[in-house]
């Protein structure tokens, strides 16, 4: 097959240092974007800092962590996990990778076979060329979140997560309507995103670097096709 | 002793990737613990001890690494049917055969023994000297050598081929022998 495969262990060894393969540009681009986002929070002095400079800010932080035991204290006695489902930690699975192969497109071609609760994803390659390149599945607050995700031309990516049961309360950013329903746009340093409902279920459509118009271009359009 | 500087970080996100690769034994899960261990790091301000912040890292990924792993173990698993499920993408790569070798070895690598492919990882993958993984991995600098020694030892068996089974009888080499002759020399018999 390849002459180049090493012979002995130390020509494997050898090949193991040697190999060069580099990230995905994609992987490049979400660290700097994290990297952007750290620079962009205001500059926050450590913990050892604070409390020199603030002797007084011990006694806080002996409150803060008794007001923590007792949420924890609380959470537990009440069963429940953290954090809850909201916007934000659903969006923040739409900046994470693929841990399953892109979903099938399904019989209309306008939609996917993935689904959540009968609420289909889109297949927007045909209309917009944004091709499915994965999903993954995570469990939030005790609630199951799928995020399909999806990719243009040019590298950018989006994800688009619909959350199972009753859609949490959203408030804040703006709200456009499409066709008569409420798009809330939303944003979260340099993430842009559309929070939406479907048959009663959250979705959002999330991405760093895409703007909000786009996102909601597709975002209504697939109420369209939900609803043809 | 000095702070982190996030700018810094960014140099490291290759080599991160491949050791990320090495440990999972699969791209999309490299891709996310690496994704992981930089949200992580960069969620407060570090202080390093040294002046070189790959071994620091190196911890970083090694404990999300484990975190993640503890985390999926209590994670709710959700089946996909074959019809949610496309075959991957038929595209061919650019270099299918390379890409096949590093596949290969990267998933024989992540089947190693947690003890012993972590130092191959931080010494081999990730290019880190003995002292530096030994620091990164939080045990003694003889401990890495011997791990290392026998993580090489491991893997050179796992990937060597297997030999040639002896000639049969009427002197006919059997044909899967025969190629893996060829694939073992890289040329015919």
């Amino acid at each position: 097959m390849s002459e180049r495969r090493p012979q002995t262990e130390s020509e494997l060894v050898e090949h193991v240092r040697a190999l060069e393969e580099p990230a995905p540009a994609a992987l490049h681009a979400r660290i700097d974007a994290l990297v952007a986002e750290h620079a962009a929070r205001p500059a926050r002095p450590s913990l050892g800092a604070r409390l020199r400079a603030r002797p007084a800010a011990l006694g806080a932080g002996v409150a803060a962590l008794a007001a923590l035991a007792a949420v924890l204290v609380l959470s537990v006695a009440g069963g429940g996990s953290s954090p809850a489902l909201s916007w934000r930690t659903a969006s923040a699975l739409t900046l994470r990778g693929a841990t399953s192969a892109a979903p099938a497109v399904g019989r209309d071609r306008a939609q996917l076979t993935a689904a959540v609760g009968g609420v289909a994803f889109p297949n927007w390659e045909p209309a917009f060329g944004w091709r499915t390149t994965g999903v993954r599945s995570d469990s939030v607050g005790g609630r199951q979140v799928t995020t399909v995700f999806y990719a243009d031309g040019r590298g950018q990516r989006i994800g688009y997560a619909i959350a199972a049961g009753p859609a949490p309360g959203v408030s804040g950013g703006t709200i456009a309507w499409r066709e008569g329903a409420p798009y809330r746009m939303l944003s979260a340093g340099a993430v842009q995103a559309v929070v939406w409902q479907r048959g009663g279920h959250m979705c959002v459509l999330a991405g760093r670097g895409v703007d909000g118009a786009t996102l909601l271009r597709l975002a209504s359009w697939s109420d369209d096709a939900r609803a043809s | 002793m000095r702070n982190l500087d996030p700018q810094s970080l960014t140099q490291h996100v290759d080599r991160l990737y491949r050791a990320a690769w090495a440990l999972c034994g699969s791209r999309e899960d490299a891709e996310d613990l690496v994704q992981e261990t930089f949200a992580r790091v960069l969620s407060r301000p570090r202080v390093l001890s040294g002046d070189d912040e790959l071994h620091y890292l190196m911890r970083a990924l090694r404990n999300t690494f484990f975190t993640a792993r503890r985390t999926a173990g209590r994670r709710p698993v959700t089946v996909a049917t074959l019809e949610d499920v496309a075959a991957e993408d038929p595209r061919p790569m650019g270099r299918p055969e390379r890409a096949l070798e590093v596949q290969e070895l990267y998933a024989t690598i992540a089947e190693l023994p947690e003890d012993f492919r972590l130092a191959l990882v931080a010494v081999d993958v990730l290019g880190l000297s003995y002292r530096e993984a030994a620091h990164a991995l939080r045990v003694r600098e003889a401990t890495i050598t011997t791990r290392l020694f026998r993580a090489r030892k491991q893997l050179s068996a796992r990937l060597a081929p297997e030999p040639p089974a002896p000639p049969a009888s009427d002197g006919v080499q059997r044909e899967g022998n025969s190629l893996r002759a060829v694939f073992s020399d890289g040329r015919e018999r």
